[in-house]
């Protein structure tokens, strides 16, 4: 299986301008056991909780299923040690924010995670103003 | 200590080389210090950038690749990668990243030169390796996560011998999961190429390689004013997307 590793990329135009695309930029760990670079998907949702924690940062997003469930998506996200030298800060994604994302989904039956994920607003604009919407993919 | 100057070349017997060419485009870099300082002794101080602009980012073929400098695993070194499970990993548990690998993860390193030492400062896992150039050597108590180093400067290189690893079950490589054993050496060398810091490092352990295994890297001036950042580790996020692995063993 091919596996991806996705770049996070920011945009610092200005000061509080900020890139909202965001993969792993450099892993902990591959990501190929993790997610299924395969199996992408798409989901809509409110953001609850942000964790800037290194070795990766993690957006958890409440999303509603086809059943009308409430589903809590963890999606993987770089490590902060890196990100903040792109702009970002742990007030970078704000719980309530709702956002689109699409990403690769989690390996393990019955799990709801993401890597390498794609994040916008709703009508797919940047999440912060100024902001670019940009991803990088690197075969491996 | 080594006294011939051909031993970069002559301890390898199976060397595999990987050297990361230049991206497109950098960020302004710290102004490079000369190449040379001064009887021999490179100048390798500073602050480095082991990321994605220097070269390609780890994985499980970088910087060892199949088919060209993957290790030469005997029977042991398979079976232990052949068992091996992903989710015990110890990194999971912040456990730090020790040599071949630390060279190769993808964040800042700061160079520091003594007369007696040199010191190397990961950002990764907060680590320091201190390489003594005092003719010093270890002791039965001083094994540890990063071994003890020794080094001498020859030919406007830095010569760095690392042994006393303490046992690691990834401690090889943490992508294919192989270890590293109390026998594990760890040869350097670190020299300038123009702005950019150029090492050679080689394995030796006789209790999973057949043979020593190499690659070759570099690091590229971080951007000036750099200074490298604290990891601090969170245990949490260390191990949150371990759910996530399809379990390998019920």
């Amino acid at each position: 299986m091919k596996v991806q590793r996705c770049l996070a990329g920011a945009a610092a135009a200005s000061a509080g301008a900020l890139l909202l695309l965001a993969a792993p930029a450099v892993a902990h760990h591959s990501n190929a056991p993790f997610y299924d670079s395969a199996n992408r998907v798409e989901m809509q949702g409110t953001i609850t909780k942000f964790v800037f924690m290194n070795p990766h940062a993690f957006l958890f997003i409440d999303a509603l299923d086809a059943q009308g469930k409430t589903i809590n998506w963890q999606i993987e996200l770089g490590a902060p040690i890196s990100l903040r030298r792109t702009g970002w800060t742990p007030d970078t994604m704000k719980a309530g924010t709702e956002v689109k994302v699409t990403g690769s989904r989690s390996r393990a039956e019955g799990t709801f995670g993401m890597c390498c994920a794609r994040i916008t607003r709703l009508d797919g604009s940047p999440i912060t103003p100024g902001g670019r919407v940009q991803e990088e993919s690197v075969p491996r | 200590m080594r006294a011939t100057a051909a031993w970069a070349v002559g301890v390898v017997a199976a060397v595999g080389t990987l050297i990361a060419q230049a991206p497109a485009t950098q960020a302004p870099a710290q102004a490079a210090p000369a190449a040379a300082a001064s009887g021999g002794i490179p100048d390798l101080a500073g602050v480095w950038d082991g990321g994605g602009r220097a070269r390609p980012v780890n994985g499980e073929n970088v910087p060892w690749a199949r088919g060209k400098n993957f290790p030469d695993l005997n029977e042991r070194g398979l079976a232990y990668v052949k068992v091996f499970d992903e989710a015990v990993a110890p990194k999971y548990d912040c456990f730090p990243s020790t040599s071949p690998a630390i060279q190769y993860d993808p964040y800042m390193m700061e160079v520091v030169q003594w007369p007696d030492r040199v010191l190397f400062r990961y950002e990764k896992d907060d680590q320091l390796r201190t390489v003594l150039i005092d003719g010093r050597r270890p002791t039965v108590a001083d094994y540890s996560i990063q071994g003890f180093s020794v080094g001498r400067y020859e030919d406007d290189a830095l010569l760095v011998e690392t042994t006393h690893f303490t046992f690691d079950i990834t401690g090889f490589d943490d992508y294919n999961g192989v270890p590293s054993s109390h026998q594990k050496r760890v040869l350097e060398r670190y020299w300038r190429d123009g702005a950019d810091l150029r090492v050679t490092v080689t394995v030796e352990d006789p209790m999973f390689l057949r043979k020593p295994a190499s690659y070759t890297t570099r690091w590229i001036a971080a951007p000036s004013g750099s200074k490298l950042a604290p990891f601090e580790c969170d245990p949490e996020s260390a191990r949150a997307s371990i759910k996530f692995l399809p379990p390998r063993y019920k």
